[in-house]
């Protein structure tokens, strides 16, 4: 069932696992700030961070033996898959749920704060 | 209503009155918390260092169920505060409620007393009810076992009715349906069976689905209620948010418990389920954390309460990588085999608590402060600019990441030569234990904890004093905007 990593890849895995992680965070980030201030090159940025985390599964797979099964490299497809989905539904639903917040923000914050008398 | 910058209870309604007296004995344990952490710190470098006096055992005991006592009273305390005001009604049975505090207070510190003087000697079923019941994090007695499920109903009595009676809200649902949750599973650990394997199945029920379930879920709440108060988000948004954390969290979270069923005599298929949901559990960091930047920047940052912002976005990031990252780096078993139970543990607890939990509380903190003293202003441009907390927050950040990297490097140390080269065998232990990597990083773990220490005095000097000679009346939300 499964296959425990080699001595001399504990550094890859922890290293590779942390990047998984950061690179989908920075790439959920870059995503969305790109949208909110329509900046297409933030775009750019933002597939090449989910390029890195596709490297650093890729690598992770390896080191953890994750090829070697069948279920493990389901769930390595499905790391690919979801967190290049992720941020998309993330948008979405910031988007929609902030949908009838579109006033410009002087109003927002004329709207929403006052300074007590 | 007192004088701006004056700590009044006259400015607080019933169920605040009783929170800040939770806020209170949650502060002073978390200094407990810090202070054994301390010593037991030292204990490690000096191993002689009060040996026979109070323990390393006994140390290590109390530095953990202090933070797990803190941080529920931080809970209970928060969620007291907003409770007559998202419920729109008097806290239902407030004076049961007053009464259990101090009840649950004095069990406490009995509990406490006891681990500190009476821990040598022959466990037998008397000392299962009387001194310590043996399960690692929840040592209590039965006595005190009981104790805490009657103080668990009574508070989940005071929330379930006061919404009842109330107005229904989003936070309200979720926080009352978390509460049953909460109270239901502790009743996993209060049972004494001589199997190790069905013990350490059950005790992982309270563990893990209170602290990557049901705790996640009340900060979510919590949260939720913060935004609303500090940077004036709609609670639409919020609690539209509030109910796709809770998916995502108990859709990943609770089965996410396989990952500490792979080595503890249970069936294989927990390696496919752990491995599966525990690869999910990061997402809903991800997504609070997008949200939350898009939520302040959609704000501008502009807030009620500044330290109280920078506490619950310091809980945004905290939660995302000491849970996240901390935990992805070895929650597969391919390499969960040879760190589970060492420093790599200790490093991933250490930051996963206190990014995910003791921030939240610290903001909430905030936030009763500032209406305990009037409503008084605590956005920009303090008094005396704000350093205290500034600082505070700094260096228990500094003093966090730094314990951290040291228990990281030991651990990696460990899984290395104890787990990987040594095969687990006591010898592997010792040679771990002995070796220079692992006592340098230890030796930093004690320096780093006393920065944090730092950071906890200028904390608690902080929250005694923010807002004392403040004249200005704070920045609100209009109401109309928050109740949309």
């Amino acid at each position: 069932m499964i296959q425990p990593v080699e001595l001399a890849d504990f550094f890859t895995v922890f290293f590779s696992a942390a990047m998984v992680i950061l690179f989908g965070a920075l790439y959920a980030l870059l995503f969305a700030y790109s949208r909110v201030k329509s900046v297409p090159r933030l775009m750019h940025l933002a597939y090449s961070a989910y390029a890195g985390l596709f490297v650093s599964v890729l690598v992770l797979g390896d080191a953890a033996n994750l090829f070697q099964n069948t279920f493990w490299t389901f769930i390595v497809v499905l790391m690919l898959v979801g967190y290049l989905l992720a941020p998309h539904g993330i948008w979405h639903l910031c988007t929609r749920t902030h949908e009838h917040e579109h006033e410009d923000e002087s109003e927002v914050q004329a709207r929403n704060f006052f300074q007590q008398p | 209503m007192a004088a701006l910058g004056m700590l009044d209870s006259a400015n607080l309604n019933g169920g605040q009155k009783l929170a800040v007296k939770y806020f209170t004995v949650a502060i002073a344990l978390f200094g407990a918390q810090v202070l054994f952490g301390l010593l037991a710190g030292i204990q490690y470098l000096k191993p002689d260092f009060l040996y026979g006096v109070l323990d390393f055992s006994v140390n290590r005991m109390v530095h953990i169920n202090a933070m797990v006592v803190w941080l529920l009273y931080g809970f209970i305390g928060s969620t007291y505060w907003l409770l007559e005001d998202e419920s729109g009604h008097s806290v239902v049975g407030l004076a049961l409620g007053n009464l259990i505090f101090w009840v649950l207070t004095l069990a406490v510190a009995v509990v406490v007393v006891v681990y500190l003087l009476i821990q040598v000697g022959p466990g037998d079923q008397s000392t299962i009810w009387l001194i310590n019941e043996g399960r690692e994090y929840i040592e209590a007695p039965r006595w005190a076992d009981i104790g805490i499920v009657v103080s668990v109903l009574v508070f989940f009595f005071n929330v379930a009715a006061t919404f009842a009676k109330g107005k229904y809200t989003g936070i309200g649902g979720v926080l009352v349906l978390d509460l049953v949750a909460l109270a239901g599973l502790y009743l996993a650990g209060v049972f004494y069976t001589p199997n190790i394997s069905v013990d350490q199945y059950w005790w992982w029920w309270v563990i893990h689905l209170w602290v990557e379930a049901t705790w996640e879920v009340l900060v979510g709440c919590l949260m939720a209620y913060a935004l609303i108060k500090t940077l004036g988000v709609r609670r639409k948004i919020v609690e539209t948010w509030l109910y796709i954390e809770v998916a995502l969290m108990f859709g990943s979270g609770i089965l996410g418990l396989g990952h500490h069923y792979f080595w503890i005599g249970t069936p294989e298929y927990w390696f496919t389920i752990g491995g599966f949901f525990s690869a999910l559990e990061p997402i809903p960091l991800v997504a609070m954390v997008v949200h939350s930047v898009f939520d302040s920047g959609v704000h501008k940052m502009k807030n009620t309460n500044h330290p109280a912002l920078a506490w619950i976005i310091a809980h945004a990031f905290g939660n995302f990588f000491g849970a996240g990252v901390w935990g992805f780096m070895h929650t597969l078993p391919q390499i969960n085999l040879y760190t589970h139970g060492t420093q790599w543990s200790a490093s991933h607890g250490h930051l996963a608590f206190f990014g995910a939990y003791a921030t939240l509380v610290i903001g909430f903190v905030y936030l009763a402060l500032q209406k305990w003293r009037g409503n008084v202003w605590m956005s920009g441009g303090l008094a005396d600019n704000g350093w205290k907390w500034k600082w505070a927050l700094g260096l228990l950040h500094l003093g966090m990441i730094g314990m951290v990297m040291g228990l990281l490097i030991s651990g990696y140390e460990q899984s290395q030569i104890e787990r990987a080269i040594e095969g687990s065998t006591w010898t592997g232990y010792f040679a771990a234990q002995a070796h220079h990597w692992f006592q340098q990083g230890i030796y930093w773990r004690q320096i780093f904890g006393w920065v944090f220490a730092a950071g906890f005095v200028l904390l608690a000097w902080d929250l005694m004093t923010i807002g004392k000679r403040e004249t200005r009346p704070a920045l609100v939300v209009k109401e109309e905007a928050a109740a949309a």
